[in-house]
């Protein structure tokens, strides 16, 4: 190899080099230099790591009663939310790609557009309503924010699953003596399910991180993990609202780690393409 | 997609069916979208009776009109003449410019990196998986979680000042600046854009980039002739839900903008609660809406565009 292209190869590695540093300082720094302040006694401007350690901030969000009621409410919000959002989505998207009916694309690119407005703006022109509805500061009321927030994952991801399963094999099925639902159970449902747990959990998150909504909607009544962070931040010491982080993350990190192929091998992609 | 079944009588079945069974999310938004910007559009221009009594009897600062053929544009003129509302519509749409521009390029940079790495080069390979992980990570972490990593990462004792002053030199503080907003907004939409723009920088066809490669195209030109003209639809799907994102943005730039400017998002909550002048928050959900629908429009005629292509419409 003559020298010049040797040179060029080592500039081009450390190029490479130098841009992977400062995109894991981008991506990775912010959520490190958060989580070290869980664990840290205090911190000292400017050294880079705290002063001493300690566990004892953990004990202090565990013994808290108003923090951790949100974290139970949390959950249930998330529950409720995805129970509705399944019974009231997931017929709709075996239906979407199955059955050819009457404005089918326009219904389908009209749900879209549940996405396509500036969620605050969304939520302040729906708060104004829910005035007149009584869904201010209700179960309902944060429920139904929620749910706006998965209707998308759940209609166009699993739609997109569904219309992935060859016609052939549900065919061949019924030809073989199995009845519809018997078909639907065995072979449509099975083949579909990676698409459909990857919407799933989308709306399990989109439900459990979402703050802005529920804050404009819930509040003073409803306290969810996100949202009691805005005030989190303001009347207790940063290391509490380090460990809050921390604890508002796990949910995230564990269920997508069990997703992660698939929402990497495309599905998420695959599923906002209209069809 | 969906083919009509045999005979007539089981295909109009399967249409009445399919409609059924599609209703009702549609319903849902129907209900608790449409109709609520619809009732709210109606409210910006003065209706105050129906449905927005409730809300107008707890308002201050309001403009009503006395009968429904009549519109009044007085929130909207209060809006507009506020400076610093024109000021912070302008702030909102530079930053989602800077943030969608920025994504999008840093989403194009990996998509390309990953696709032109060969196989058995372990460096590079590497790097490639090392990138295409990191791009994902913000999507694991709530944003209100992102939006206080943020403000601590690049306070005026962050990590960034801290580092500098250790190497000898004054930092800078952009904590509670426009600057850590933009970068939030950048951080927070990656994942969804590299994952768009990946999965069609992938499925350009390999024969097209090796034949590119045999006439001597260099890396620039094989992105702009070959791969760019076959991945307009995952980039523009990508830019506008950045866009959209950012334009509606409000935990980001609460936590880690300045008071002044805001961005719009903030405003809207903060008329809404803290000033008690809804009219004018909902007249600002109504201008971001207009700004948005521009880039919606985008979308559905760049899938559209895609459909048309391959022969499905």
């Amino acid at each position: 190899m003559p020298v010049s292209a040797l040179v060029a190869k080592i500039a081009r590695q450390v190029l490479t080099v130098i841009f992977i540093v400062a995109l894991l300082t981008f991506i990775v720094g912010p959520l490190l230099w958060l989580a070290i302040r869980a664990f840290s006694t205090s911190w000292t401007y400017p050294r880079l790591l705290p002063d001493g350690w300690t566990l004892q901030w953990f004990g202090r969000v565990f013994d808290d009663p108003q923090l951790f009621s949100s974290i139970r409410l949390s959950i249930e919000f998330a529950i409720t939310t995805l129970i509705v959002s399944s019974v009231i989505c997931l017929p709709a998207a075996y239906a979407f790609s199955r059955f050819d009916f009457p404005g089918r694309r326009v219904f389908l690119i009209g749900l879209f557009a549940t996405n396509a407005f500036p969620k605050t703006g969304l939520y302040v022109a729906l708060a104004a309503l829910f005035y007149a509805f009584n869904l201010m500061s209700t179960f309902g009321g944060v429920v139904v924010v929620h749910l706006l927030g998965t209707i998308v994952f759940m209609t166009w991801i699993p739609a997109a699953a569904f219309a992935s399963v060859p016609r052939s094999f549900e065919e061949a099925a019924r030809d073989a003596g199995g009845g519809r639902l018997r078909v639907f159970f065995t072979i449509t449902l099975p083949l579909a399910m990676p698409g459909i747990l990857v919407a799933l959990i989308m709306s399990f998150l989109a439900s459990f991180d979402e703050a802005q909504g529920t804050y404009l909607v819930g509040a003073p009544e409803f306290y969810t993990m996100p949202t009691e962070m805005y005030s989190l931040v303001l009347n207790y010491p940063r290391q509490v609202a380090a460990v809050f982080s921390i604890l508002l993350s796990i949910p995230s990190v564990v269920l997508l780690m069990l997703v992660r192929k698939h929402v990497m091998g495309g599905q998420l992609a695959e599923g906002f393409q209209i069809r | 997609m969906a083919r009509s079944h045999t005979g007539t009588g089981a295909a109009s079945r399967g249409k009445i069916g399919g409609l059924l069974m599609a209703s009702p999310p549609i319903i849902v938004a129907a209900v608790f979208v449409g109709f609520p910007i619809l009732v709210a559009i109606a409210y910006s221009l003065g209706h105050v009776g129906g449905l927005n009594r409730t809300i107008a009897t707890i308002a201050r600062g309001q403009h009503t009109v006395a009968a429904w053929d009549q519109m009044s544009l007085g929130a909207y003129r209060d809006v507009f003449t506020d400076q610093r509302f024109t000021h912070d519509l302008g702030v909102t749409i530079i930053v989602t410019l800077i943030a969608t521009l920025a994504v999008t390029a840093l989403a194009w940079v990996i998509a390309v990196y990953l696709r032109t790495t060969p196989e058995g080069a372990w460096f590079r390979s590497g790097v490639a998986k090392l990138i295409s992980g990191l791009a994902v990570v913000p999507m694991f972490i709530p944003v209100v979680i992102a939006s206080w990593a943020m403000l601590t990462f690049y306070a005026a004792d962050g990590f960034i000042r801290s580092l500098c002053a250790d190497l000898g030199f004054q930092g800078p503080t952009w904590g509670y600046t426009m600057v850590c907003v933009a970068i939030g907004l950048v951080w927070t939409n990656l994942p969804f854009a590299t994952l768009m723009i990946t999965s069609g920088v992938q499925s350009v066809p390999d024969p097209l980039i090796e034949a590119a490669r045999d006439a001597g195209a260099g890396l620039l030109t094989i992105v702009r002739t070959v791969i760019a003209p076959l991945t307009i639809v995952p980039t523009v799907i990508a830019l506008t839900f950045t866009a959209i994102g950012t334009l509606g943005a409000f935990t980001m730039p609460y936590f880690t903008g300045p008071n002044a400017p805001s961005m719009l998002g903030v405003d809207m909550v903060s008329y809404f609660r803290s000033y008690n002048r809804p009219q004018q928050s909902v007249v600002m959900a109504v201008v971001v809406f207009a700004v948005a629908a521009v880039f919606g429009a985008f979308y559905v005629w760049a899938n559209f565009r895609s459909a048309k292509d391959s022969g499905r419409v």
